[in-house]
């Protein structure tokens, strides 16, 4: 396959965006439909239901009264623990699977904070799990605790991978800890967190030889296994089935590699039928670059201009050896990527008019975005120097072209004036209207804390603030 | 996070709210559960304690999990993994009880008292124990339930050949100072508990 279909070819690093700001797009991108929060409504809904259903065997099992020994109570609240964590591991493993319509209705963004709150959750009702079983079982047979956990490993079937896992999952667990998985370099932490694949399928054989009810052939352990089954489809059908298609469909390759500032570049993809590529501005892929030294591994990058038909642009900017390697790619080179994901859209608006606040290289989903807002979208630009104004040209045409205001506020967090605007009087002398509008948040997360804060004390309400942090 | 915390406090209340629900039994329950005891006519099937280990056939309440009381010991438990089981005792109670069962038809007045239900905890279901008691003598004991399904049926089929029927160790013990089965621990403590009950009910 020849590259003439790309253009700018041969366009290095330390050239100058070719681009300037013309949309590429023949016709300007349409105003997308509005989502409503129906479908979220409806699968957070789901999972609770399903939450409740998975404890309901217990307690239509369990004759009332029948707790009578303190060894019968430790054991029942080890038992509803133990169903709480299996539902919650599928959950988790579920909320993963980039399943699309998950994608569509809850968006990654959402996805990764739920996936983070009920991950703490699991790991207590593991924990509790572990500790209630045993402590209720020793109680049983007068054992102390460590003879217990000798009796379960060695006279129980599957409780040695079972303990394993639990093992597993409180390794991920703590990991995920801030502090922690800061201290961490993101590959290991990575690799830890696939584990819990391995969680999935160790812990998967004790809950039906020892389950107490799911070891019996009935309706709820053909559920349990149906919910399992069902998980791996949606496991499959999201990291595996979908992405294929998507890839072999779209066929993306690095068109163009150029620099937007000193340490920011724009890598321009072009493909097959990208005509077709649903995508809204604001939303991002996991992009893996198929070079011999970065083919495996993936990272999340907001689209910096809207769908347009003929090219995508990811604009990056370079911090670690990963992003430094990318200013090398050669146009040609494959891309294999997965999405489009994210809820930071204009589609998701709840009210007619947005006011944007980006903070440096947080301008790329912003900037794509612009594109599909109706008119009267106001834009808030922090950034440290003049030098880390991105993509200004392009901004300035769309201001006029959609009839947008833009503010550049430059200088240091310190600095009496972006620390006067900053504060809730100052957003709203800015845009007196602030209250009635969704707010879309992109930038480093002091500056996101800060006007998150702002923006409470100016009265918009929380759901009005969308945030765009995909931390995963 | 905070709705991490919020989340970790629910299962927590939840799971303790939950316990205690089943944990306290309600007026109904009591009825159901507390150790009864029930007058039985001389005609009926308990009068002759010598039928007795067929006797749980009589009780309605009582579906298939007593692959227990027939007394056929040696087949019932398969050679699965709780192979090392004091066989001695079922072979062996056989041949004492004759005595005991033949001074019963001579006592007035015979009682059934049945024990409470109780989990088992580790063993996946409930035991309820039921004693045939003739003047102030235990002569017979049959489990109302017992664990069933998988290796359950292999633990209760042990239990229940080593305690109940006229010639158990319930009826030799005359108390629940039981052996504990090997390898069925739990449901032999859940058994005590149940008989423990019900010898307190009828003395």
């Amino acid at each position: 396959m020849t590259h003439s279909h790309t253009h700018a070819a041969g366009r290095r690093t330390g050239t100058s965006s070719r681009h300037g700001g013309r949309s590429a797009a023949p016709v300007p991108p349409q105003i997308p439909e509005r989502r409503g929060p129906g479908g979220r409504r409806l699968l957070a809904a789901l999972l609770v239901i399903g939450l409740l259903a998975s404890v309901l065997p217990w307690w239509l099992g369990t004759p009332a009264g029948s707790l009578r020994s303190s060894a019968a109570t430790l054991t029942a609240a080890g038992r509803i623990t133990g169903l709480i964590a299996g539902y919650l591991l599928l959950v988790q493993v579920l909320m993963m699977s980039r399943l699309p319509v998950l994608e569509r209705w809850i968006g990654g963004e959402q996805i990764g904070r739920w996936h983070r709150d009920i991950g703490a959750t699991l790991l207590v009702a593991v924990l509790a799990h572990l500790s209630l079983i045993v402590v209720g079982y020793a109680d049983l047979r007068n054992h102390s605790v460590l003879a217990e956990v000798g009796t379960l490993l060695g006279d129980y079937e599957d409780m040695l991978s079972a303990f394993v896992a639990a093992g597993i999952m409180i390794v991920i667990g703590f990991s995920s800890i801030r502090a922690i998985r800061r201290a961490l370099p993101y590959e290991l932490w990575h690799l830890l967190h696939r584990s819990s694949y391995l969680v999935l399928l160790l812990g998967y054989g004790h809950q039906f030889t020892h389950g107490a009810q799911l070891y019996k052939p009935g309706p709820v352990r053909t559920g349990w296994i149906a919910l399992y089954l069902l998980v791996v489809a949606a496991v499959l059908w999201g990291r595996v089935i979908t992405p294929l298609a998507f890839n072999l469909r779209y066929r993306l390759r690095v068109a163009d590699v150029v620099a937007e500032s000193p340490d920011t570049i724009s890598i321009y993809l072009t493909g097959e039928r990208l005509g077709r590529l649903a995508m809204l501005g604001g939303q991002y892929f996991r992009w893996r670059f198929l070079t011999p030294g970065s083919w495996w591994q993936s990272h999340p990058f907001s689209v910096s201009a809207a769908a347009n038909g003929r090219w995508l642009r990811l604009t990056v900017k370079v911090v670690g050896r990963h992003t430094a390697d990318l200013r090398d790619l050669e146009p040609g080179t494959r891309v294999f990527a997965q999405g489009p994901s994210g809820t930071f859209t204009a589609a998701h608006r709840l009210r007619e008019r947005a006011l944007l606040i980006a903070g440096g290289s947080g301008i790329t989903p912003i900037r794509a975005m612009l594109e599909e807002l109706p008119p009267g979208a106001a834009l808030i630009y922090r950034a440290r120097t003049p030098a880390d104004v991105l993509l200004s040209r392009e901004l300035d045409w769309l201001a006029q072209e959609r009839d947008a205001s833009i503010w550049y506020v430059i200088g240091s967090r310190d600095d009496p004036g972006p620390r006067q605007l900053m504060s809730p009087d100052g957003l709203r002398q800015l845009v007196p209207d602030v209250a009635r509008r969704d707010v879309y948040l992109c930038g480093p997360s002091g500056l996101v804390e800060l006007s998150v804060r702002a923006l409470r004390g100016a009265g918009v309400p929380r759901r009005q603030i969308h945030l765009a942090t995909f931390e995963l | 996070m905070r709705r991490a915390l919020l989340a970790i406090t629910g299962l927590a209340a939840t799971t303790t709210a939950l316990v205690v629900f089943k944990g306290s039994p309600g007026t109904t329950q009591v009825a159901q559960n507390l150790p009864s005891a029930q007058p039985v006519n001389p005609s009926g099937p308990a009068a002759d304690p010598s039928v007795a280990p067929d006797a749980p056939g009589g009780d309605p309440a009582d579906g298939p999990p007593t692959p227990s009381a027939t007394a056929d010991a040696p087949a019932s438990p398969k050679p699965g993994r709780t192979t090392a089981r004091p066989s001695g005792t079922k072979t062996t109670a056989k041949t004492p009880t004759a005595p005991k069962t033949t001074k019963a038809p001579q006592q007035p007045t015979t009682r059934r008292i049945t024990g409470p239900t109780v989990d088992t905890a580790a063993d996946y279901g409930y035991v309820q124990v039921q004693i045939v008691v003739s003047g102030n003598k235990i002569v017979d004991a049959v489990t109302l339930s017992l664990p069933s399904g998988g290796e359950s049926d292999i633990h209760s089929g042990d239990v229940s050949s080593a305690y109940n029927g006229s010639g158990g160790e319930v009826v030799k013990k005359q108390s629940a100072n039981l052996n504990t089965v090997s390898g069925a621990t739990a449901t032999s403590n859940a058994y005590k508990t149940s008989l423990r009950a019900a010898i307190e009910q009828a003395f």
